[in-house]
């Protein structure tokens, strides 16, 4: 969204706001793939961990 | 012979069925009643209402599928519990009335061994005035229905926009009480994402509207994750993830109307305030379903079985406490019914003990707070857990359920779509164990920060699409189905 939207002192102005490397491995395939691993195996854990 | 009747088949009560069917032996049998003749895989709805799949993609019809594994389906609404019999049954039996083409309106006893009691929730819209969608004012994504409704109108929405009339995007919770906030938060930013998609962000004044005291509380009291380096609230992973979709939030508010046009809500603060809006989507209050329960003698004994909220009381600790003396251990691990030890409550079904979230009074002396989310991952696990004591007690013919899962000892992942495509969307994943703090197990943080992720990336969304294809892929009860965990 443009930075227009932001209006000094109003709460969204408090938020912190991703940088262009944190934007770049959002969408960069090699690490998102490792990513998606990682996320799958976590909550696996928690289902199989969350009943006997 | 035992005969099991699961009442719903949502995420739990399908789940449950379809649990108890590979468990039981083809001597005993399962009953499935539900008044819809669709499965709905709810998660997905989101993107039914933002014109990224269609209704057929998030549904199916149930009777083929029960119809190949041997479970009898009535297409109908249960209307009451007689847990004792009558004068004319001698074993418990619910009474329904058919929803279906062929049967509508005829009424009938199915009598059961066990209950499984997976209603899920009533759709309360009536406890906010002229929040349902049929009057015209507000959207829903609650069902697959509503959300092809919501991206009808959503669309005229966009057109507007192309021709450069501005347009205010009002989406959040529709009652102080309301739950859910995810499937909203996501709606939210999904349509953020369509909108810069569209390149309409200079038409678009997209609005938050939460009952949540912060922002990222989603009913569960917020929480922490690990993240660069710091340990920090979700509060500021969701204020993050608003602020860059270009959406301001307005926080603890409760609505109370809805007008053409006009939000009227309280703060906490007890101010009276109005939000104007071209599109709104608020998500509903919840309560039971309304089954009323009857003893042997033919009395009401509702009240009994069911909480005021209309959900089926279970092994929770009732106790009215406050919010500093609440425990994990007031979380049920069984689902049963204190009264009849053969009736369970799956999913929504259950009456939690509390909310999750610390309750909020305005100055007023409203009640404006989220109540506790029991949707997705954890439904699917008690709707398991249910099945699997009560296969365990027909074969042993034993009293024991060996089979537990609390909220206050269970994890949960939730998937927040922030945009649909292979290459550019984005999900934020959220995971977090328990559901409920366990304030004695973790006292500083209320939970096991490793497990707990907040993340935000492609990834998130190749994730919520394999889920959508592996829920209904088992939902279908297709060759090795039982072999993806819930």
């Amino acid at each position: 969204m443009k930075a227009t939207k932001f209006v000094p002192y109003s709460e969204v102005s408090f938020a912190t706001i991703p940088g262009p490397a944190t934007r770049f491995f959002r969408k960069f395939f090699l690490w998102q793939v490792w990513r998606f691993f990682r996320l799958n195996w976590k909550m696996m854990r928690i289902v199989v961990g969350g009943h006997s | 012979m035992s005969t099991v009747v699961v009442l719903g088949a949502g995420v739990s009560g399908h789940t449950a069925a379809l649990t108890l069917r590979r468990k039981l032996g083809k001597q005993h049998k399962v009953v499935v009643v539900s008044p819809n003749s669709k499965y709905q895989w709810i998660p997905s709805n989101i993107w039914v209402g933002i014109g990224r799949m269609e209704s057929k993609q998030v549904t199916f019809e149930l009777a083929p599928v029960y119809k190949k594994i041997d479970v009898d389906f009535h297409q109908a609404k249960a209307t009451a519990l007689h847990p004792e019999g009558s004068a004319d049954h001698e074993k418990p039996f619910v009474s329904v009335t058919y929803t279906g083409k062929e049967k509508q309106g005829e009424e009938a006893q199915i009598e059961y061994d066990f209950l499984v009691n997976a209603t899920g929730p009533k759709l309360k819209f009536e406890a906010t005035e002229g929040l349902d969608p049929s009057e015209g004012n507000c959207n829903s994504v609650c069902t697959f229905g509503h959300a092809e409704h919501s991206w009808k109108n959503l669309q005229d929405v966009f057109a507007k926009m192309e021709k450069g009339e501005k347009q205010t995007i009002v989406i959040g919770t529709g009652h102080s009480l309301a739950t859910c906030q995810g499937a909203a938060f996501e709606y939210v930013l999904n349509i953020a994402f369509e909108v810069k998609n569209r390149g309409l962000e200079d038409q678009a004044d997209l609005v938050w509207l939460t009952n949540e005291y912060e922002v990222g509380d989603f009913g569960m009291g917020g929480a922490y994750v690990k993240r660069n380096g710091y340990i920090t609230s979700t509060t500021v992973f969701t204020e993050s993830i608003l602020a860059e979709y270009g959406i301001r939030w307005i926080k603890r508010a409760g609505v109370q109307k809805v007008e053409k046009n006009v939000i009227h809500y309280e703060t906490l603060d007890g101010e009276y305030l109005t939000q104007e809006y071209d599109f709104t989507m608020l998500i509903p209050s919840f309560s039971g379903v309304g089954l009323n329960s009857y003893n042997k003698a033919g009395e009401d004994i509702t009240s009994t079985i069911f909480a005021s909220n209309g959900f089926m009381k279970v092994d929770a600790d009732y106790t009215p406490r406050p919010y500093e003396e609440w425990t994990a251990d007031d979380w049920p691990s069984e689902y049963q019914n204190p009264t009849y030890n053969n009736m369970y409550a799956a999913g929504i079904a259950f009456a939690p003990p509390h909310a999750i979230s610390k309750p909020m009074k305005s100055k007023n002396g409203n009640v404006i707070s989220p109540t506790p989310p029991r949707t997705g991952m954890p439904s699917g696990v008690i709707g398991k857990v249910v099945a699997l004591n009560i296969s365990d007690r027909v074969k042993a013919n034993s009293e024991t359920n060996n089979h537990k899962a609390s909220m206050a000892k269970m994890g949960a992942g939730c998937v927040v779509s922030a945009g649909y495509g292979m290459t550019k969307g984005m999900a934020a994943t959220m995971t977090v164990f328990p559901i409920v703090q366990d304030w004695k197990k973790y006292p500083r943080w209320g939970r096991d920060l490793s497990y707990t992720v907040g993340e935000a990336g492609l990834a998130g969304h190749w994730i919520k699409l394999l889920l959508h294809y592996l829920f209904l892929y088992k939902a279908k009860a297709k060759p090795f189905w039982w072999l993806i965990p819930e």
